[in-house]
This record gives structure tokens, sequence and C-alpha cells, in this order.
């Protein structure tokens, strides 16, 4: 049954009084998602980091607010307040908007600099207000994040930028554009200086601003769905005639295509940001981890042959052990042997390859750089991270990542499981072998310590590019080879299905490899490795990486790198 | 007076408000989820907007939605029902701001009734007894035990940050204490990393004995008597009935009185429920208040003869209340059963779905609150309450034989019920004799 208006509604005349003062909502009560477009509680917005509680849709947040969200409460302190524009092109109307814009925001300008303590860790901090001009770079701008990056030089402080704007002042012409090059020189001294930049992209971030300070950040983080680009998406679709697809031009995007480190939720903000502050110390000098447990008790080195390993098994076996599902892959590693890993994403070029993970980590209270080449679990895992093949935007991505480590002087440690190089055409087209190579030749000049683990299968060049250190240790029952078993037969005796009997010859397990001088140390597997069984093998990792990095982070930076250069020379 | 009422609810509560606007003469809007379009609220109402999609965060829930409803339907007040947003201090705090007069007490009233530990110590100011325990936290067993002595024994030992039965022991006699409180805080500590402890009086086996109370903005408060939900099971009430067996005309009297002063100690305007525990010798303690129209209040308007819901609308209205104390005379017993869309073999599990056949019962005595007609699907998504059966008899008795008479007319076809479970308990011959305690339905199979 469905009732289509049956009922008789009226069984006495409605009551006829004085119509009263129509109710309404007070003004400032509530507010519209601009994403949602449902009607949402102005303090409720206020109290939730200015994200819609139906759709959590960022509003964009006024330059206070933000240091109010980011920094230690009470520790702003303003600079350079008094700098306002000179109305360069003494364009008409110009300085009257500003001075109603002064008065409405209370900024003298579209950004707002001081200093701030982040969970007590000083930093300089910058941020850029829509409100002004959609906070674009005019000559104001452009100089109070100068001087800002200068002072933060001389006073040895990391600088973290919330970039919104615009892009450039259209009043200010040509000047205007001269800030990208202004602000993006001064950033090149505090960089040089050893310093510590973080740039944090939120919506909307476009033009001369992308194309400057805000994607020149050691670390460059998003807020959820900022819309990032150079030029705005409109003026492209004019342009090329063409929609352009959902997405397009959204941090989720920036990430996707090796742009952006990561993509941080606003609640998160303040610990990250907190974190990396102190993952980078003061920035000053080399090796500046070096602060944390320089008391420690170094481990006696066990000697390692006592180890009781099982019966002796043939290297194909070997083989089949390396390749196993079970076997943990890199980010178990990490997840194990380090703490309060941040992963860093993309090659700043060209894509993010989810065969490799990297990023910086602690390791018993030191920073330390991570990179792991990673299989994935599972059928799903293995296509998710390309079955640890890596792409040249993978290789491109750990070199970043190393130069980054080089800058801050913090180790590198590299845990190596991949059956190769990906290899197929993209690959081919974006350079494979130049990757490789660039990899191979930075990393052999790398002015920190580097430590390799063969954790799974080394497979030939494609693991190389991740193993020129300072040492190379493998994994009991790994393997590293010029190239597959497979390949091997398939290229000597034409015949793949010889894989069992190239495996025999070809000198790939850890113990014929430790012989010939390949590698420093064999960690030694009690049985068949799984996540469940690992903790005995963590024990020993655990204690054999202190002892390397007690060693190596000691020796002075020449003496590093002679002997890594005859570790590969005199092979 | 109110002009025209929106109704931000559902379900036959909704329908309930409607039909006393019908008689009032006041018009209705009501307001419904996507999964309630054919709802009978949505057709029976004047007016009907949607307000959003079928899980209630986002229809019934949804303030900001509700409030636009009212202001583009021209309403000029708010019945929240009961469930929902209807103890939402904040939402009746919004009704204030904009305007919209909400059929209930203050915004401020509702968030202290709201407040465990406001509304114990409002309580126990106005005199209004509350169950004995600990105003401090206790970290040892020594000062436990003569704090516990205080109390009056059994003793229930609760941690600070208790929860889930971890950290609680009770204790019957002064020689169990210190064991008791020892486990307790062991146990405390391990779950929650914090020994800290309260002690409480235990009310052992209490029935859950309620008063109606109705006051108006002029400061006239007035109860209507008891109603017994103590057939209960995890913590839902099935049965309920007015009076209680266990309520004498004078524990009436002095429970009533203070209902009353509680009501006027909370600043109460509108109509409310106190909820008590009572013990087996006639002690009572205040547990909470309720700042809704209840379920079960049909039992209440049969007894006095009395229609909440208008009365409600009435003192929203700044209407001063229409009887007074000596008006209001018990009479006869009422008794509701909820019928639930759910099925008590499979632990009670929810069953919605399309209702295919459908009879209920009437006549002398019998009436029925519910929104279920044939061919009507029933939606996931909110409560399995159907229907509620409401008879009236001279008598205990009568109204037990009535129920049990009307219970075995109903035919729900198409969807699991409850309704043979109910029969059981009628059947009971504990229920029956009247003695029974909010343990009931853990104790009796039936």
């Amino acid at each position: 049954m469905k009732f289509q208006n049956m009922f008789k509604k009226r069984v006495t005349e409605p009551v006829k009084s004085a119509e009263p003062d129509r109710p309404e909502v007070p003004d400032g009560l509530l507010k519209k998602c601009n994403a949602c477009k449902s009607a949402v509680f102005v303090e409720d917005v206020k109290q939730n980091y200015y994200i819609c509680p139906h759709c959590r849709n960022y509003f964009r947040v006024h330059a206070r607010r933000r240091v109010e969200m980011i920094a230690d409460p009470g520790s702003f302190e303003e600079w350079d307040k008094d700098v306002v524009t000179g109305n360069p092109l003494k364009f008409r109307g110009y300085e009257e908007k500003v001075a109603a814009l002064q008065e409405k925001t209370g900024l003298s300008e579209a950004i707002l600099t001081g200093r701030v303590t982040i969970c007590g860790l000083p930093a300089v901090m910058g941020v850029c207000d829509g409100r002004f001009l959609m906070a674009s770079m005019g000559e104001a701008v452009g100089e109070k994040i100068a001087r800002a990056v200068e002072r933060a030089t001389k006073e040895k402080l990391p600088v973290i930028l919330f970039a919104c704007s615009g892009g450039a002042r259209m009043q200010e012409g040509m000047v205007s554009l001269m800030q990208m090059a202004k602000t993006s020189a001064a950033l090149k001294r505090h960089s040089d200086a050893g310093l510590l930049y973080i740039s944090v992209l939120t919506d909307p971030t476009t033009g001369g601003v992308t194309a400057s300070f805000a994607m020149l950040g050691d670390i460059i983080l998003a807020e959820p769905r900022a819309l990032i680009g150079f030029a705005g998406p409109r003026v492209i679709e004019q342009t090329i005639r063409q929609k352009l697809p959902k997405g397009f031009q959204r941090s989720e995007f920036l990430l996707e295509h090796g742009f952006i480190d990561a993509i941080v939720e606003r609640e998160q903000q303040r610990d990250l940001l907190g974190l990396l502050l102190k993952m980078h110390g003061t920035g000053e000098g080399k090796c500046a981890w070096k602060t944390a447990e320089t008391e420690r008790e170094i481990p006696e080195k066990e000697a390692m042959s006592d180890e009781p390993s099982e019966e002796k098994i043939t290297p194909w076996e070997h083989v089949e052990l390396a390749r196993d599902k079970d076997r943990p892959t890199g980010s178990f590693y990490i997840e194990k042997l380090f703490t309060d890993f941040v992963e860093m994403h993309g090659d700043r070029c060209y894509g993010d390859d989810s065969a490799v993970i990297g990023g910086i980590a602690l390791f018993h209270g030191r920073t330390v750089t991570v990179i792991a080449q990673e299989k994935g679990r599972g059928t799903k895992g293995n296509i998710a991270h390309n079955f640890g093949m890596v792409s040249p935007e993978g290789y491109r991505k750990s070199l970043r990542l190393m130069k980054e480590a080089e800058k801050f002087g913090r180790p590198v440690i590299c845990l190596v499981d991949t059956p190769g190089a990906f290899c197929g055409l993209e690959a081919e087209e974006r350079g494979q072998g130049e990757a490789i190579a660039r990899n191979l030749y930075e990393l052999s000049g790398l002015k920190v310590p580097v430590l390799s683990i063969v954790i799974g299968e080394g497979g030939s060049g494609g693991a190389l590019a991740l193993a020129v250190a300072d040492e190379v240790w493998m994994m009991e029952h790994s393997i590293y080879s010029i190239l597959s078993p497979e390949g091997f037969a398939s290229i000597l005796w034409k015949d793949s299905k010889k894989a069992k009997e190239a495996a025999g010859v070809m000198k790939l397990t850890a113990e014929d490899l430790k012989n010939m001088g390949i590698v420093e140390q064999v960690i030694p597997e009690r049985e068949k490795l799984t996540e469940e069984n690992f903790d005995s093998v963590q024990e020993i990792l655990d204690r054999e990486i202190r002892s390397f990095l007690d060693v190596y982070c000691e020796m002075p930076e020449e003496e590093l790198l002679e002997k890594r250069y005859f570790r590969f020379r005199n092979m | 007076m109110i002009r025209k009422l929106l109704i931000a609810n559902r379900g036959e509560i909704a329908v309930r408000i409607i039909r006393a606007c019908r008689e009032m003469g006041i018009e209705t809007v009501a307001v419904y989820s996507e999964a309630d379009r054919d709802s009978l609220h949505a057709h029976l109402a004047d007016e009907a907007i949607c307000i959003g999609p079928g899980p209630s965060a986002k229809s019934y829930l949804n303030m900001e939605s509700i409030m636009s409803a009212t202001l583009v339907s021209g309403a000029d007040a708010i019945h929240p029902g009961f469930g929902f947003l209807s103890e939402n201090a904040r939402f009746a705090a919004f009704c204030e701001q904009c305007g919209v007069t909400f059929v209930g007490p203050g915004s401020q009233v509702i968030q202290n009734l709201g407040n465990k530990q406001i509304a114990r110590n409002t309580m126990a100011a106005a005199g209004v007894p509350v169950i004995p325990g600990t105003d401090h936290p206790v970290m040892d067993a020594e000062t436990g035990e003569r704090e516990a002595a205080r109390i009056g024994y059994p003793v229930i030992i609760k941690a600070a940050l208790g929860g889930g039965g971890k950290g609680m022991r009770t204790a019957y006699q002064p020689e169990e204490f210190a064991l008791a409180f020892q486990t307790a805080q062991k146990e405390a500590e391990n779950a929650f990393g914090d020994g800290t402890m309260y002690i409480e009086h235990y009310v052992e086996n209490p029935r859950h004995i309620e008063f109606q109370i109705l006051a108006d903005a002029e400061g006239n408060v007035i109860h209507l008597g008891e109603r017994d939900c103590s057939i209960q099971r995890n913590h839902q009430k099935m049965i309920e009935e007015a009076p209680s067996a266990a309520v004498s005309p004078a524990l009436r009297e002095k429970m009533g009185c203070a209902a009353v002063k509680a009501a006027k100690a909370a600043h109460y305007v509108n109509a409310g429920t106190i909820e008590f525990l009572l013990e087996n010798d006639e002690k009572f303690y205040f547990m909470e208040m309720n700042t809704r129209i209840q379920v079960e209040h049909p039992v209440t308007e049969w007894v006095t003869g009395m229609d909440l819901v208008k009365e409600q609308i009435r003192i929203a209205s700044g209407l001063p209340l229409s009887v007074k104390q000596e008006d209001v005379h018990i009479q006869g017993h009422a008794i509701e059963c909820r019928i639930n869309a759910e099925n008590p073999r499979k632990n009670f599990r929810p069953s919605p779905g399309t209702i295919t056949e459908l009879h209920l019962p009437g006549g002398q005595g019998i009436r029925v609150d519910t929104d279920i007609y044939a061919g009507y699907t029933i939606p996931p998504y909110y409560d399995s309450m159907v229907a509620k059966l409401i008879v009236h008899g001279e008598t205990r008795e009568e109204a037990i034989a009535k129920m049990q008479s009307a219970l075995g007319e109903v035919i729900i076809q198409g969807i699991d019920t409850n309704v043979d479970y109910q029969y059981g308990i009628l059947n009971d011959p504990d229920y029956q004799s009247g003695k029974f305690n909010i343990e009931f339905l853990n104790t009796h199979v039936i």
C-alpha cells in the first residue's frame, strides 16, 4: 500500500495567531561548506582544524590561525611587520586596495613571518594568507620571505613555509616576477649552509609561488586535495581546449607524479613537523645526528661462524628461500629495525615508484635515511609494488634521498630485495640505464656512511644501484647475482629450464660471496625466515647496525671515501 | 501558542506527536531520511521535508539540516521526540539561538543533567537521595574500608578509569573488603595503568522505578506517579507498567516529593522523568533525569487520563500546567509491551524487512502506538521498535489478562518480532506475582 494523499489531514482549523518574528539563524553561527554544500557550525569548523565535519573538506586557514595550529602557544615572534609594498608601478587604486585589506585582515601583507617553536624546537615560519589578494607575491611578500630566510641562515634555524598563493602580483608587474628569483636565491644560500627547509603546500598553490619557494623544500608536504600547479586549470583548459581529468593538479596527483614527499592531514601536521625538526637536529655540520646515546655500550661482536646454521642446503634451495612468499620484505625490516619512520615519496621529476620505499627514521635515537626495495606481500601487494622491480623513478627517488642524507650528514641504510630493475618499455624511455649508472656514480662519492643489506634477492644492476656501500651484508638465505639463474641459463645455455644448474655454478649464495670478498658479513638465519620468527635476526641486525654506525660515523670523510673507493677498485 | 511544529524524529513517536498537533490545530512538518520516504509520519504530517540519507548521522542527527528544514517550512517550534537529538544540549541551544521553540527544557538544564557528576551533586544538595559513595578518589584499602563502613554494605569498588567490568569488585561484609579492594585495584592498574578507585553503595537487585514530572515556566512542578520499568534486557526496557506493584501509596508520596524536589533543583521546565533505583527495604536512590518524553509515557497517560505530548506543547508555548498535584489521581493499571523487529532466538538480532501481513488488536482498554502498516518496509538504519501495545485494566490482574489476550492477536508477517517472547514474560509466575527486579530477564528462562 502506498499513501498518496489518502489521509484527511485537517481535523481542526489551524491556529491563527499573529505571526511572530520568523526564526532565523544568527549571523556567524553557520557557514556553508563549498565541497558538500551543507551548512556547518562555524564553531565545529574552528575546533576541528578548519575541516568540514561532514565531508572533511579543508577550509582555508588565516595565517594567524595557522600559526596557532602549528606553533607552541605564545611562541610566535613576528618579524618584519613594517615591510609593505611601495607600489612600484604606481598602479592606480592599488594602495587603497592594500590599505583596505590591511584594515580587514590585520596583516601588513599577504605573508606572516617570524620565529616560533614547534614541540619546543625553534624554527622560522612563514604563512601566506589567501585573503590578501590571493596571497600573490609582490615585493613585500618576496622581501619578507628573503629576510626571514636570511635571518634563519644567520641564526642557523630551519625554515617552514606554508604556501598558498595565486602566484605573481599583477599590480607589481616585473618587480613581482623578480621575487621568484629573490626568494629562491635566499633559499639556496640557506640550503648551502646545510639547513633544513620544509615547504607545506596548501590550497591553492599556483603560478610564480609554485615555480619558486614552494617547490624548493628539502621536504615538501601538502594538505589533502590542495590545488597545486604552475598554470591554473582554467588557463590550461582554455589553451589546449580540452577538459582536464578529475583530480588533475591536486595534491594526490602531485604525489603520484613524484613532486611532493607526503600528504599530511591537519591533525598530524604539528606532530610531524616537530618530529622532522627533531630528526634534523640543529642542522649544523656533518653527522649532526651524533647527539644521542654517546655513552652507549658497544656489544661484543660474536664470531658469526659460531652461529649454528641449518644443515647444508643447495644453491637452488637458497634461491627458493630468497624468493619465498613468506619471507619478510623491506617494509617489515623498516618497521622492526627503526622507529618514527617518515616515508618520503617521489623523484621530483616524473613519478613515485612503489618498488622503493624510502625516508628518514630513528635508529636508537639517531636519524638515518632508510631506503628499501619492496616486493609487497601477497598477489595484491606484489602488483602494487611491481614485485620489487624498480623503475628509473625509483632509483632517482633513492638518489634524491641519499643526497639529502649527505646534506644533513646522516648515514644511509639500504635494504636490497629485487629480482632486477624493471624491464619494460617505459623504463627504457625514462632511462633505466642512466638512472642506475647515476646511482653508482653518486653513491661512490656520497660523504656519509652507507650500509647495504641484501635481504632477499639481489638481482643484478638493479640491486647494485643501492649497494655501492661501505659494507654490504647478506642475510644467510639471500642471493646476489649478475642476473637471475633463469636468465643466466638462457644466455649461456639457451635454456632457462637449467636454472637449477646455473644456480649451482653462479656463486650467488651469501657464503660464496663472503668467501669471494664481495660482501663483508653474513647475517645468520636459524630457520626459514618469516615475520613470526624475525626476532632471532632482528637482535643480530640491531647489534651489527649499531656497531657499523659506531665505526663508520667516527671515520673522517676522506678515509671513508677512500675506503669505499678501494672496496670496489680492488674487485 | 506554537503555530507550526516540526517533528525532528521518525517512527511511532513522530506519528504520536503529529496526532496531538492535529487535535490542537497546530500545523505539522515532518522530516524524513531518504530511507523513510514511505514512512507513515512523512505522509501524515501537513508537510514533509527530506533531510538527508538513511544513516541517522546524516539525517535525524544532522542539526544543520533539520534547522534548515525548520526555517524553510516556517515552523516556529521543534519537537525532538525521544532518542536522536532529544537530549542534545547543543541542539537545544541552536534552537534558542535561532529563535525556534524547543519542546523540552532549556539547553543549560539538558547540559547539567547530562553530566553525571553535576546531576548527582545538584540532587544531593537538594536533599534527593543519591547512591552513597566516596567524593574523593581512594588509593588504599585502609581508607577504603573506613569509607565503606560509612557508606554501608554491600559496596562496589570501581576503577576511576574503569569500563567493561574491569577493576570492579563487590564486598558484602567488612571482612571481604581488603581483598576485594586489592584485587580490583591491581586489575585496574594492569588494565588502565591507574589505580584510582571509587567506592559506592552496591544496590542489589533493585527495581527501576521512574517518576513522570511536569513543570511549567512559572515554577509549578507536579508528578504523575511512577512507572516500573524493571523488565529490561541489556538496559533496554521491554515492559513498563504503572503503577508499580512494589510502590505503596505512602512510598509513592515520598518518592513523588523527591522527584518534584529534583525537578525544582534542576530548574526544570517541560515533561521529564526522574529515574530511581528502589531497594528491597523501600530505600531509593536518584539515578538520572531524562529530559525528554519517554517511550513508555502512554502508561502514565492511561492511569492519569492526561495527554503528555499536548502538555509538553502547552508548556513550551508558555502556558501554565492544566492540572494541580491534587487533581492527579492514579486510576487502574496500565502495561506497555514494546514490539520490536528482532529475533529473540537469534540473540535478538534486528530483523528489518517488509511487512507482508498485519493485524493489530483493538477493543476496550487496548491502545496501539505504531507507524507500521501492511506493505511497509522497515529500514535497517534505526531502532528496532515497531509498535507499542498498551493496555489498561481496573487491576493489575485484569491488565495482564488484557495484555495476554492482545498479544495473542498480534499478527506481523514478513519479519521476526519479539511478540512470543513478550507473551512468555506475561505468563511467567514471578512476573504475574509482581515480585521481580531488574535482574528478571537474566534469571528467568522465557
